[in-house]
């Protein structure tokens, strides 16, 4: 199993149960299908709550969306952020058959992110020790005279003895006679406490280290002594960056003026009024204060269709979020143009499709306006467009 | 009442020649958490004055645009002072949308050749990561009706068109050439945003594999979301001539804008084109008759390979399916007859405030020879750049190596 | 350098309001677009009509990104060129300037609008004006910055609440000869004395009221003015300048970025001393300290001097703010294109009732960004 970003794919899946948030899950009734090429495939199934994480040997069978990642790294890569889904999307290197919003909306909303496993540091014992006489402070050791033996066991550990005596020190191997402090413990405890992922104190009390000889020499050493820095662990740091998440809304009432005030006044009518340029004719819809092209205002009104004909038509498979509320609409829904009957041939007024009709919808087409059962002269007076047979 | 006079107003002639003299810009790149707004600005103004050989002291003016909804900052300049150098100076923030990178280099070209001010930097940049973009994009639209229906700048009319004139099969491919075509362009470009090292025979499956956003307008054809600045220097020419080695002079540009409501660019009978209107009139204007010959290099603001493919068609005043025998023929590419693009345009690298600035830019470094990896290798001597924004509104300027016109 | 001169051949006010809940500013503009062609005749011919317009406006009052998308039809932009000043209004008037002084274009019409009364709060605007980590986070807004600057020039100036209080009455004395100012209504000091606080020490009544406008000008070269107008003003000198940011950084009474325009404006015109030369000053007094303190920026008034300035009638001598000023009400973002505006119409002799005699060069004045952080300075002479 690949490695990257100091994580598997088998690690992502593993963790699955652990970081599923049944509260925000549920109402939600899915499966997921997962393909990592060279690593295998596996199955999420979320039924109200619950969660089922299976390796699924042979075909994803009844999944409906699957995911297809073309490496471990992709998939590694993006599910940490370390690479844009955008890109991966782009280039082909993630693949989603089914719907992809679920990328953006579902799978943030239910799931935990995934953060690589805290890396161990490969830092060992011995190397520790090799760097005490560069890190000794000789203005903080003047007059002192001891010697300080660590025997510490397990991988990377050993037994030595640290010299301080008149400003100089030196690290021999093995333990001295006449130690001042002998300090007992494994290894790892050692590189903790270096590193300050252990507390000193805590492991002192459990008795994970055990101290012969002078106890308030060896609680004195590390005065003589600047703190030891991790090498790996310096990159990681440097990359922790800050920022800071605020959404800014401000309400506002926006006036309508007379040629808006009228085009909402006829939708409570079920109508759609357009207002008519005086010089080339154009019916303008939505109305606005002034015919842009021959610069007069636009004072006559007319009623157009309520039936047309489609001109252009667009079929949305990507929705971005509401600016406003940030909900991200179902996908696909179509936006057509259409030029409604009686409209002058310059002008289309553009609105959706009925959902049922988007694989009969083409350009050409007739349609008919379907009404909200109560209108109020809002936007949403007007359901959608659907198909005239 | 008087009357305006019935003649046309005597040939527009510049009061004084104004030369761009420095070039500079930040990395661009999809994040930029390391810098905050101001700092970034100040990044790309350090390159620009460095490239230029000058410092703050050298500036009379400063001249910065974005799209102030994108980082919600309101009046951003004032927060910037920190970064733009205006402090102590006079500035000007001119706007325009999208194309606002290239009004800032028409509005810095306004403000020398004025006489007013002798030498002025220029500042586009975004922070799209700070913000919402296609979120922001629709909050361009009115807020009483289409609102409710805009997804941004996303739009599969134009693909539609095209595969409705051309044919599925050709068009999805020559749509296809386009992308992958401006990907070979950003690999050879180092300082552009995404390179993906896309290959001609990925063309096939990409254009079916890839999802689909609007209709046939798939991922593969979108632009990027960057973060990046870019700063310019602009002088006049007696300046000019004695700070830079290789000055590149602005010769004209046309800014052409169109209402908002795009009721009548989609019904039956459409209007001229605004990207074909603003090419004729700055043609016409400046004896160009055959701009596929004149020029040595076009960098249009593509946001994606459909608007691309089917606006080269509009600015080069192309018939028919020229522009696709063009590109077919690899007329386009580094080597062509009109090169399109070298940078790998605003597919590869988009920080929207900044990136109609960056058109010119690099238009610019391949008159001066500084293109680097995508330097042209037949001299350049007269460069197209176009900007485009709000609802297909243009920008076109040319630029110029020598000042015999 | 250049010995072209650029002319306002025209101008057009909407009239100020405090809440024009029945019109989008599409329409207001609309109004100021036909005033002025009615006034002087011009098209949009793409030879000989306006090729380019600069318009005013500001993303966030409108609540659009790309304010003037929204407004494009009716500036009469359809397939013409337009930019945006997305900063205070005067500075239009400036780039303008600088579009003819070119050679670019001949004529350009400057069109602004801002409707105060849309959003709920111009102060959660200005908020979003301060850095988003520190200042933002303070609480700052345009409001409690000037109140921030209004007590260290009080302090410094020896202003007092009864000078406020005789700046804020002899305003509304002027405005209520101004048919175009929002509060027009005479009022005594004891009632500006006892309006509410609204920062300390600035309060209802000495700050400016939520107001809703536009304006429009014509602007030609000197070659073609005369097709519009007999009565052209000259702009012969724009200059702005532009503080540092945190207020850390800043002397807040010191006037640094408004000297800095000034001084270069003048140099522009040829004026070596305001005093002599400039009959008549319009400022943008969005606060009532900023009348005395702007006018010791601009030269008009010693250092310090303030109070001593409010004393001696400073204000009736040099003849500053004729209109009511922003203290009677134009909103932000284009209140200095009223100041242009009515700095014109009284070198033309057409203020009406407000109009003084022998008026040959004036100064209209704007600031941008909190506590004068940004100021314009143009000088229009008839």
């Amino acid at each position: 199993m690949a490695e990257f970003y100091g994580t598997t794919v088998a690690d992502i899946f593993n963790t699955m149960p652990k970081r599923f948030k049944p509260e925000e899950a549920k109402d939600e009734d899915i499966a997921i299908g997962y393909e990592c090429k060279g690593e295998g495939k596996w199955k999420v199934t979320i039924k109200h709550g619950t969660i089922k994480v299976e390796e699924v040997k042979g075909d994803l069978k009844g999944c409906a969306t699957t995911i297809h990642a073309a490496d471990a790294e992709t998939f590694i890569g993006t599910t940490l952020g370390k690479i844009q889904a955008m890109d991966a999307l782009t280039t082909g290197k993630l693949r989603v058959v089914g719907d992809v919003k679920l990328l953006m909306t579902l799978l943030p909303k239910i799931f935990v992110q995934y953060t690589a496993p805290e890396k161990k540091s490969s830092v060992v014992a011995k190397d520790i020790i090799s760097t005490i006489t560069e890190r000794f402070r000789p203005d903080k050791a003047a007059g002192v005279d001891m010697k300080v033996g660590y025997d510490l066991a397990g991988e990377g550990g050993g037994k030595w003895t640290i010299v301080i005596k008149d400003g100089k020190c030196a690290v021999k191997e093995g333990l001295a006679k006449d130690l001042t402090v002998k300090m007992t413990m494994p290894a790892e405890i050692y590189v903790g406490m270096m590193l300050g992922t252990i507390s000193g104190e805590s492991a002192f009390t459990s008795g994970q280290v055990k101290l012969d000889g002078d106890m308030m020499a060896a609680g004195a050493t590390s005065r003589f002594f600047n703190k030891f820095v991790d090498p790996n662990a310096k990159a990681s740091e440097a990359e922790e960056l800050i920022t800071i998440k605020v959404t800014n809304s401000i309400n506002c009432r926006f006036a309508t003026g007379t040629a808006y005030g009228m085009w909402f006044k006829g939708l409570k009518e079920k109508k759609f009024l357009a207002n008519v340029c005086p010089k080339c004719g154009r019916t303008q819809i939505t109305p606005r204060e002034i015919c842009a092209f021959c610069r007069v205002r636009c004072n006559e009104f007319v009623e157009l269709g309520p039936r047309g004909t489609i001109t252009a038509a667009d079929v949305v498979y990507f929705a971005s979020p509401d600016p406003l509320t940030g909900a991200v609409r179902e996908t696909p829904y179509a936006m057509c143009w259409i030029l409604l009957d009686n409209a002058s041939p310059q002008e289309a007024f553009c609105f959706d499709i009925k959902r049922e009709d988007l694989p009969k919808m083409k350009v050409g087409a007739r349609v008919r306006p379907v009404w909200a059962k109560e209108t109020k002269g809002t936007f949403t007076d007007l359901l959608y467009f659907e198909l005239d047979k | 009442m008087k009357k305006q006079s019935a003649k046309p107003a005597k040939a527009h002639k510049k009061n004084r020649n104004v030369g761009i003299v420095g070039i500079g810009m930040t990395s661009l790149s999809s994040h930029k958490e390391d810098q905050n707004q101001p700092e970034m600005i100040h990044e790309a103004v350090r390159a620009a004055l460095a490239d230029a050989k000058m410092t703050l002291d050298d500036i009379d003016c400063i001249v910065h645009g974005n799209m102030e909804l994108f980082e919600m900052q309101y009046q951003p300049d004032m927060w910037h002072v920190l970064g733009s150098g205006a402090y102590g100076k006079d500035e000007y923030r001119i706007t325009t949308g999208g194309t606002v990178g290239a009004t800032l280099v028409c509005a810095a070209d306004n403000l020398v050749a004025s006489g007013l001010y002798d030498t002025v930097l220029a500042i586009g940049f975004e922070k799209l990561q700070e913000g919402n973009t296609t979120g922001g994009i629709t909050n361009m639209a009115d807020p009483l009706w289409f609102r409710n229906i805009q997804t941004g700048a996303l739009t599969g009319t134009t693909a539609a068109m095209m595969i409705d004139e051309f044919g599925a099969e050709r068009a999805k491919k020559a749509a296809m050439k386009y992308r992958i075509l401006m990907d070979k362009h950003a690999m050879l470009n180092e300082r552009a945003h995404r390179r993906f090292g896309l290959e001609y025979d990925q063309a096939e499956d990409l254009m079916k594999t890839s999802p689909q956003l609007v209709g046939e307008l798939r991922l593969i054809h979108m632009c990027s979301q960057s973060d990046g600045a870019c700063a310019m220097i602009f002088t006049h020419e007696k300046k000019a001539k004695k700070v830079s080695k290789t000055p590149v002079w602005i010769r004209d540009h046309i800014t052409v804008h169109r209402e908002e409501n795009m009721s009548n660019l989609y019904a039956f009978e459409k209007p001229e084109m605004t990207h074909h209107y603003a090419a004729r009139k700055l043609f016409e204007r400046n004896g160009i008759k055959d701009p596929v010959k004149y020029f040595d290099v076009f960098e249009m603001y593509d946001p994606s390979a459909w608007w691309g493919l089917d606006w080269s068609r509009e600015f080069l005043q192309l018939k028919g399916d020229e522009h696709l025998r063009m590109l077919e023929d690899g007329e386009f590419d580094l080597d062509g007859k009109l090169p399109l693009n070298p940078s790998g345009g605003v597919i590869a690298s988009n920080p929207i405030g900044a990136t109609a600035m960056l058109r010119p830019a690099f238009a610019a470094l391949q008159i001066r020879g500084d293109a680097g990896g995508c330097q042209i290798k037949k001299p350049v001597r007269h460069a197209l750049a176009s900007g485009f924004g709000g609802t297909l509104w243009t920008v076109l300027m040319m630029l110029e190596k020598d000042l015999d016109w | 350098m250049a010995a072209k001169r650029v002319a306002i051949c025209a101008v057009a006010q909407h009239k100020n309001d405090s809440d024009l809940w029945y019109k989008r500013f599409q329409g207001m503009l609309l109004d100021v677009l036909e005033d002025l062609q009615a006034q002087t005749g011009f098209d949009f011919d793409s030879e000989t009509g306006v090729r380019s317009i600069v318009s005013c406006s500001d993303d966030f009052f409108d609540a659009r990104t790309i304010s003037n998308n929204g407004v494009t039809d009716v500036l009469g932009a359809q397939y013409r060129g337009e930019e945006k000043m997305a900063q205070e209004g005067l500075n239009a008037i400036g780039y303008a300037m600088a579009q003819i002084l070119a050679g670019h274009e001949d004529l350009v019409l400057v069109m602004g609008h801002c409707k105060e009364s849309q959003p709920e709060s111009r102060e959660l605007i200005s908020n979003l004006g301060f850095d988003p980590f520190y200042g933002r986070a303070l609480g700052l807004d345009c409001l409690n910055a000037a109140a921030l600057q209004a007590r260290a020039y009080m302090a410094k100036s020896g202003l007092t609440e009864d000078h406020l209080a005789e700046i804020v009455v002899r305003a509304r004395q002027c405005a209520a000869r101004n048919p175009y100012a929002n509060c027009r209504e005479i009022i005594e000091a004891g009632k500006v004395k006892g309006s509410p606080m609204l920062c300390d020490p600035i309060r209802q009544l000495h700050a400016y009221p939520v107001s809703d406008g536009a304006v429009g000008m014509l602007l030609a070269s000197e070659e073609r003015a005369k097709e519009f107008t007999d009565k052209p003003v000259w702009l012969t000198g724009f200059a702005n300048c532009m503080d540092s940011f945190f207020f850390g950084d800043r002397d807040l009474t010191s006037n640094f970025a408004l000297k800095g325009a000034a001084e270069r404006a003048y140099k522009k015109a040829g004026i070596k001393d305001p005093k002599k030369t400039v009959n008549l000053v319009e400022v943008m007094d969005a606060y009532a300290y900023q009348q005395p303190m702007w006018m010791e920026g601009l030269g008009f008034c010693k250092d310090g001097q303030g109070a001593q300035f409010i004393d001696d009638a400073g204000l009736g001598k040099y003849k500053v703010n004729l209109s009511g000023g922003m203290l009677a009400g134009d909103p932000v973002i284009i209140s200095g294109l009223y100041r242009a505006a009515n700095a014109a119409l009284q070198l033309r002799g057409e203020a009406g009732d407000m109009q003084v005699p022998d008026v040959k060069c004036a100064v209209a004045q704007s600031t941008n960004g909190p506590a004068g952080q940004f100021h314009s300075v143009l000088i229009l002479e008839a």
